[in-house]
């Protein structure tokens, strides 16, 4: 009878032992965008069998227009999003308490894109009485704030800028409905040079140069995950596997850029875009200096903080915040 | 009869008092499950109040105002009570204080949205759709060519064509009116075909026998009895010129408008101010409806669904 019991026991055991060893631990990740190669180094990642190493299994959940990673994470859809800085300074204002656990992308790829032949050269004189094309759902603060820099109107008029709220594409510029469209460097901007016009057609300015850029795509959790130990662990882990799947992505872009295309289940992306855009993006993430990719550089946080509260009369955020971001992940990923 | 009205009468004002309660509750600090508790007997005598009240003649009016009120009372108890984030849904009080802070804004939104780009698209729309109505009704060929050619064109997803529509118009309301012509002219041009066919033979022979002329027929018999179509037709179109302005606004704009305001905002996680906006839509386009259909009853009044009622 004991011996039973024993044996039993130590079946059951072992059962749970050997269930666990095959069960990882479950993470969803929200994209920002749809499925394309801003994101190459999460797929590449999932791909490689990185997550698997550290015991994840991670579901990436791409996103769309209509889906703001912020309202996914608050609706219990997600444990960790890739968002911009401003819309996740914005939705912690407004309860969600979104924290910044590593900070992806070290430049901004935002840009302002003039034909030549519109005789932009130099903003602060040209840009009164011109039609310009931003980006709103929360991108269009970096804008407003150079606006306010420089100290134009963005109401209209001779001396002011017309604002145009632009679509996804880059048509208002090769119509010449506006002088200047907004464009990513990884991908409108590529748009406009497929669409014929060619590169000593046009002058860019980006919003790194002109000291207002914000920081894009980031990763950020709630401080409520953060609180608990054990989905900061897995947080770690995950954060560690992601910055391998970027190293891996940046050194090997093509490969990445197929990886990309084989997740993409709408089958709306090409290869040769997917390919110059991982290229575009490893550009942007940079090193991330001698602390790695990931890495959160309080000053760059400082600027954007700077940049969103002073976003014209209408700031994304009314306060300085506290406690958006945190190295305690990062660090613990180091290890 | 008084008995009755006496009882809802006194369940109704224990409702508000209830109500009123709970509202301070949940907005004093956080609520334990016997506040559940009472939401929950509330939600029965706001059954028994509104369903006295139904079954009186002259206080029924009242019925949808409190149904009405008492969602709006369960949406702010629940958005409170239960810490949604602004983000997910804000409370009705919220979306109300945002409203009556920025009527300026909503304003300026609702001018451009509504009066430079629905109402001219759905005019020029419904117009063009009653015209080439009796040019079909005029000339088979066109029956057999036109018909087909508008059904593909109301089958033309929105999304598809606002983007187009903007690069023909341009950003502002035109693009947006045009968008609202292609949605709107389809449902028109259907139901004033069907309407134009609602003359029995024997009443088209009448004027025959009158020596009436075609123009005659239709002014006297045919555009009168095709009424309660094309006033159908115009009460789908209200609503449908609305949602496709709205839309057509998310695919380029100038920074105002309806569309506009709600996808910005949904960027900026100003949730209230999204709502507020979907308040204003959902104003317009309920005070649109009642409005045509005020002046439907004034123009039918001899069919048979409105004679019993006068």
């Amino acid at each position: 009878m004991m011996r039973n019991l024993a044996l039993a026991l130590v079946a059951v055991t072992g059962l749970t032992a050997a269930s666990a060893a095959e069960a990882a631990d479950q993470l969803t990740l929200q994209l920002k965008w749809v499925t394309q190669g801003q994101f190459a180094g999460y797929y590449v990642a999932k791909d490689k069998g990185f997550y698997e190493e550290v015991d994840l299994d991670v579901e990436i959940k791409p996103g769309g227009p209509d889906i703001a990673p912020p309202q996914v994470i608050a609706g219990g859809g997600a444990d960790v999003i890739v968002e911009w800085m401003p819309a996740a300074l914005a939705s912690r204002e407004k309860g969600v308490p979104l924290v910044n656990i590593a900070q992806v992308f070290e430049k901004s790829g935002m840009m302002l894109t003039c034909r030549k032949d519109s005789g932009i050269v130099d903003p602060k004189t040209d840009f009164p009485g011109r039609t310009l094309g931003v980006w709103f759902y929360g991108n269009e603060y970096p804008f407003l704030s150079w606006m306010a820099t420089l100290g134009i109107p963005t109401e209209g008029g001779p001396d002011g800028v017309t604002v145009l709220k632009q679509g996804f594409n880059v048509d208002p510029l090769l119509q010449r409905q506006a002088d200047c469209i907004s464009t990513m460097t990884y991908n409108e901007y590529g748009q406009v040079l497929d669409a014929g016009i060619k590169e000593e057609d046009l002058t860019v300015f980006k919003y790194e140069d002109q000291g207002v850029a914000t920081l894009e795509d980031g990763l950020y959790t709630t401080e409520e995950n953060l609180a608990d130990p054990e989905m900061a662990d897995k947080l770690a882990r995950f954060v560690k596997a992601s910055i391998k799947g970027w190293e891996y992505a940046a050194a090997n872009p093509d490969e990445a850029a197929e990886i990309v295309l084989e997740n993409d289940a709408t089958g709306a992306q090409t290869e040769a875009h997917q390919q110059r855009m991982v290229r575009e993006i490893a550009k942007l993430i940079g090193s991330g200096g001698e602390k790695g990719i990931g890495y959160l550089d309080p000053a760059d946080y400082e600027r954007t903080v700077k940049v969103l509260l002073s976003g014209g009369s209408d700031p994304v955020i009314s306060k300085e915040p506290t406690g958006a971001w945190t190295h305690d992940i990062f660090e613990a990923a180091q290890n | 009869m008084s008995g009755r009205l006496g009882i809802g009468l006194l369940l109704t004002a224990l409702l508000l008092a209830g109500c009123w309660w709970a509202l301070g509750q949940v907005h004093t600090g956080p609520v334990g499950a016997p506040f559940w508790l009472v939401i929950c007997v509330l939600l029965v005598v706001a059954w028994f109040a509104m369903d006295r009240l139904a079954s009186i003649s002259g206080w029924s009016r009242l019925v949808p105002i409190m149904f009405g009120a008492w969602l709006l009372f369960l949406w702010e108890v629940a958005v409170i009570g239960f810490q949604v984030p602004r983000v997910l849904l804000p409370a009705p009080s919220a979306i109300g204080s945002v409203f009556v802070a920025s009527l300026d804004m909503l304003r300026a939104d609702f001018v451009q949205t509504f009066v430079r780009a629905v109402i001219p698209g759905w005019v020029m729309g419904c117009g063009s759709g009653f015209l080439v109505a009796l040019l079909i009704d005029r000339s088979p060929f066109l029956q057999r060519g036109l018909l087909p050619i508008g059904n593909l064109v109301s089958a033309l997803p929105i999304i598809g064509v606002a983007p187009i529509m903007v690069m023909w118009f341009g950003f502002d309301w035109q693009s947006k009116a045009a968008v609202v012509v292609i949605m709107t002219f389809f449902p028109m041009l259907v139901n004033t075909t069907a309407g134009l066919t609602q003359t029995s033979a024997i009443e088209r022979d009448l004027m025959h026998s009158y020596a009436a002329s075609y123009w005659q027929t239709l002014l006297a018999l045919r555009l009168p009895a095709a009424m309660p179509f094309i006033f159908n037709g115009l009460k789908i179109n209200a609503t449908l010129a609305l949602i496709g302005a709205l839309v057509a606004e998310f695919f380029g704009t100038p920074i105002v408008g309806m569309g506009f305001r709600i996808s910005t905002e949904v960027g900026r996680m100003n949730l209230d101010l999204v709502w507020a906006t979907i308040a204003v839509a959902a104003l317009a386009g309920s005070l649109s409806y009642a409005l045509l259909a005020a002046i439907e009853r004034m123009v039918t009044f001899w069919h048979p669904s409105y004679r019993r009622q006068r």
